[in-house]
């Protein structure tokens, strides 16, 4: 998932893959346009079973018992009246006497029962005697000198310092410094189907439904933590209801499960419920970033100073790069990680980088606005050198023709009334890439085709990627493959996080659909008289260039075939894909004064995403990405009790995610790099939407909200007290 | 709509329902206002909303399972659940019909979505000897034999879903509103879809499927 924190991003060369024989197409059929899910009757039919829906005969609840504490250590603890009550099969110890928890959803029991309601019923019989010890609910009570030290080896941990350039100099050079503090809040990814997993053992083998990002990852993480052969756990993911980052491995309330299942002898399911789901199931790290930043007097940045620190919950970093994308040449960087005792932090949707956009596009407008320049123009000046990978300047450039940028006003929109309209605009980058992925392709003497692999579709469209590429490279329609995806028995594949999965998929895929293609015309060649080389597959018929007159349909082609069918291993190679991509978006606001509220009413994103393979699906991920960066916004915030460090919002009607409402009018180019490959866009779409939208926001109102989310109370108190210098 | 009717347990907030004749709307939807003013328990006040139903208080049941009979999508099944459990649990845990998800369990999200006597409830809030004799309605419900219903067929076409884990409740909540109004305006598909969240964001995919879903037929 991690991604480089450097300022500047490497610079990728685009994929060289024409000299190898399973270059892309440079004529595609179905590459690149817009095709519809393979999956998606099955989910519009509620046919797909998820891990949710796994119901297997004589199926028991699992249930974990969580702390209600936010730090406390375990005196005792009795399961003898839940292991006694009715329908109850199997219970388990988590944190044992002596042990601590250190958040308030950390786990400390769980147990096995008949039905759910007896699973609550028989929690609630659970006895815990917990000595409550003193917590850490925010930064600023953890950053405190008289804070008790409630983690080993300190509540906070401070990096190196990170320094380039000379500072002084860059400050004294500087006609207009900036000063403020920026931050962003803890965001947790709200899948709609919780963590969790179904385990049923036959013997000393296992097999768990995981809802998860990696079904290799989590059979390796089985194996380790129940000490048994990788080769006896299989784990099955065919449908998932998002993950976003978060599930990656078994996790406790996997190997809680595994162990259930295993002591009651019965398949156990055992899902987060909603609660548990904000508390544990990780989230997006808090930032913080105290910055003191110079522009020359032409708009040359100049120099860059920050403090940074942020929480991940309890031990964890919460890292971020800063300043992001601009050219700051003197610039000094010192993060603290600051732990608290809230659930601890999993890589999001691009970790790190909507906090790092959010502080540094801030403060670039709020640096343009001194300069007086024109906020693009400004950006413009400031960006790095051109390159595959960093397209900005000829980004900013196609955004503002067609968001129509020229009409932005100066800031602060002085129309009468108490709506007020503005403009921003952010920058994103990523770097993403991946390899590795295996795959196995069959062609059956009836003709019909199967992709498989061991990757997983996280609702992307992976499995409708896999059909297009098949398809494109036998030469037949997208419904004549059948993919198999999403079980740990099928060719190795990695995790699919951090924009990884399209990258490493799609060069695997069309490797081994063109291996089996190899095969087939080796097969069938000798009784055609042809040379195997002269086969192609094409429009759903198998043709020799070398003889005109040999032409069958792909049917009577595979029937040649005999008895036994094409089967063949293939695996990514390099050259197919790459990593690195760049893109900008734009977002107009209306902010009511009077009563505080945003509204976006239109988003503009410029994306580039290398060779596209369904334009549906890509187009689907900026929209996705951008919906995300709304909620990050305006909305979303995990609310801690700053004297009991509970979750006050864990649930949906006071954690709230964008709805229907509140989904502005949204434009998505997409900028076909055909030469490079494929690259993931996952992350990249969901950077930049915050800070475009806090941008726009203090365009219309003429002050600045610096921290998210950008609720009404803010923008009133902005009002009041933050008046930005205008451009007028 | 029947106004005049109480509001069914679990039944969705007004503002997901057509609006009825003669009657005006604020001009912000309940999510809007749940988010942007960040006060208003809306829709635990419309699942505390309890008809005082008189059978119910005087014959009081369980708190073993009794044995009730629902009658989903037009076939009736016959099961032993104990009073607490909720129509969304009853149908997914005893009966296997898994379309309809359940993600928030109060009410927020819409996942859950079915029709009961052709109206959306949400049937995590619902309980499941209350809808005895109701004419439920699920995802599995709508699909003839491979055909599937114009709905689903425009939800697949405009990308209204990815994960797909919200979608059975989208697709509910817009076969209710097509049923009621089949060519409704982008306004009046968005505040009946409002009670509805997509985490993967496929809004704009759903909206166009709600508007350009054609012959549904009135319920
Ligand atoms: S699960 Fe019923 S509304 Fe969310
Ligand atoms: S499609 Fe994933 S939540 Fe809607």
């Amino acid at each position: 998932m991690a991604d480089d924190m450097g300022q500047v991003p490497e610079v990728q060369a685009p994929a060289t893959a024409s000299g190898s024989k399973y270059a892309w197409p440079a004529e595609r059929r179905v590459l690149g346009t817009e095709v519809r899910r393979v999956d998606g009757p099955a989910k519009a039919r509620g046919a797909a079973k998820y891990t949710y829906d796994i119901n297997r005969p004589g199926l028991l609840h699992g249930l974990i018992l969580r702390s209600p504490h936010a730090h406390a250590r375990v005196r005792s603890i009795d399961l003898s009246a839940a292991a006694a009550a009715p329908g109850v099969r199997a219970t388990l110890v988590i944190a044992e006497p002596g042990a601590k928890v250190m958040y308030q959803g950390d786990e400390v029991a769980a147990l096995a029962a008949t039905s759910e309601d007896t699973a609550r019923d028989a929690l609630r019989a659970i006895k815990v005697d917990y000595e409550v010890l003193p917590h850490l609910a925010t930064v600023e009570q953890a950053m405190r000198p008289e804070a008790p030290v409630v983690f080993e080896g300190g509540n906070t941990r401070t990096s190196d310092v990170q320094e380039e350039g000379d500072l002084e100099a860059g400050f004294a050079a500087a006609t207009h410094v900036v000063e403020g503090l920026y931050s962003t809040q803890v965001q947790t990814h709200v899948c709609l189907e919780t963590h969790g997993c179904v385990c049923e053992w036959d013997g000393d083998r296992l097999t768990a439904w995981v809802s998860t990002q990696a079904v290799h990852g989590t059979r390796e993480g089985f194996a380790q933590s129940l000490g048994i052969p990788q080769s006896n756990v299989r784990v099955i993911c065919e449908y998932m209801g998002g993950g976003f980052g978060s599930k990656f491995g078994p996790d406790a309330q996997g190997l809680a499960c595994a162990r259930l299942a295993k002591a009651a002898n019965a398949p156990v399911k055992l899902m987060l419920d909603r609660k548990d789901e904000h508390l544990a199931g990780g989230n997006r790290p808090s930032a913080y970033a105290r910055i003191r930043a110079g522009a020359a007097a032409d708009g040359a940045l100049t120099a860059f100073d920050a403090q940074t620190w942020g929480t991940g919950g309890a031990g964890q970093g919460a890292g971020f790069p800063l300043p992001y994308i601009y050219v700051f040449p003197n610039r000094r960087v010192v993060h603290t990680d600051v732990y608290t005792n809230a659930g601890p932090q999993r890589a999001m949707r691009a970790p790190g980088h909507p906090q790092g956009c959010f502080i540094t596009e801030v403060l670039m407008d709020e640096i343009a606005d001194r300069v007086r320049m024109d906020p693009v123009a400004f950006r413009l000046k400031n960006l790095p050198a051109e390159a595959p990978n960093a397209m900005w300047r000829r980004y900013f450039e196609m955004a503002a023709a067609q968001f129509g940028w020229s009409r932005r006003h100066a800031t602060g929109d002085v129309t009468p009334g108490p709506i007020k309209r503005g403009f921003g605009c952010a920058a994103n980058r990523w770097g993403g890439g991946g390899r590795g992925t295996r795959a196995q392709c069959e062609i059956l003497p009836d003709g019909s085709v199967v992709m498989r692999s061991g990757t997983q579709d996280l609702g992307v469209g992976t499995k409708t990627l896999m059909a297009i590429i098949t398809a494109e490279t036998l030469g037949l329609p997208v419904d004549a493959v059948r993919v198999e995806l999403g079980d740990s028995n099928y060719p190795f594949s990695g995790g699919s996080g951090g924009s990884t999965t399209a990258p490493s998929v799609s060069p695997a895929i069309r490797v081994t659909a063109s291996k089996a293609l190899e095969a087939l015309a080796a097969r069938i060649a000798p009784g055609l008289g042809v040379a195997p080389e002269s086969i192609v597959a094409r429009d759903g018929r198998v043709r020799s260039t070398a003889s005109p007159s040999t032409s069958l349909t792909w049917r009577e082609a595979c029937q040649r075939l005999g008895t036994e069918p094409v089967s063949v291993d293939g695996e990514w190679e390099a050259g197919l894909s790459a990593s690195g991509t760049s893109g900008v978006q734009m977002a107009e606001v209306e902010v009511d004064i009077e009563t505080g509220i945003t509204r976006v009413t239109r988003v503009l994103c410029v994306q580039d995403c290398g060779l596209i393979v369904n334009r549906m699906a890509a187009e689907s991920q900026c929209l996705g990405g951008i919906i995300g960066g709304i909620g990050f916004a305006l909305f979303e915030h995990r609310l801690l009790d700053p004297n009991t460090a509970q979750m006050v919002n864990p649930n949906m009607e006071w954690y709230l995610v964008p709805g229907l409402s509140d989904i502005p009018d949204i434009q998505v180019t997409l900028v076909d790099q055909p030469g490079r490959g494929v690259i993931g866009i996952g992350e990249p779409p969901a950077i930049s939407t915050a800070a475009a939208v806090a941008n726009a926001v203090a365009n219309a109102i003429g002050a600045r909200v610096r921290s998210l989310p950008i609720t009404p109370d803010r923008v009133l108190a902005a009002l009041r007290t933050d008046r930005a210098g205008g451009t007028e | 709509m029947a106004s005049h009717e109480p509001p069914r347990p679990g039944a969705r907030p007004p503002d997901a329902e057509p609006l009825p004749e003669g009657e005006s709307r604020l001009d912000f939807s309940r999510r809007n206002f749940l988010k942007t003013v960040g006060v208003g328990p809306l829709a635990a006040s419309v699942v505390a909303a309890r008809t005082a139903d008189a059978q119910a208080v005087a014959n009081p049941v369980g708190p073993a399972a009794v044995p009730i009979e629902l009658t989903i999508n037009g076939h009736r099944h016959a099961l032993s659940v104990e009073p607490r459990v909720t129509l969304l649990d009853a149908i997914r845990d005893r009966l296997d019909l898994t379309g309809q998800k359940r993600v928030c369990d109060r009410g927020a999200c819409g996942a859950c979505t079915m029709l009961v006597d052709g109206r959306t409830i949400y049937a995590c809030s619902m309980l499941a000897i209350e809808a005895q004799g109701a004419d439920i309605r699920t995802v599995e419900g709508l699909t003839n034999g491979t055909v599937l219903h114009p709905v689903q067929e425009a939800f697949c076409e405009h990308d209204g879903l990815m994960c797909g884990f919200c979608t059975p409740g989208f697709v509910m909540a817009t076969v209710a509103l097509l049923e009621a109004n089949p060519t409704p305006t982008a306004d009046e598909a968005r505040r009946a879809l409002d009670g509805n969240i997509c985490r993967c964001g496929t809004y704009k995919g759903v909206l166009e499927a709600a508007l350009t879903a054609k012959g549904v037929r009135r319920g």
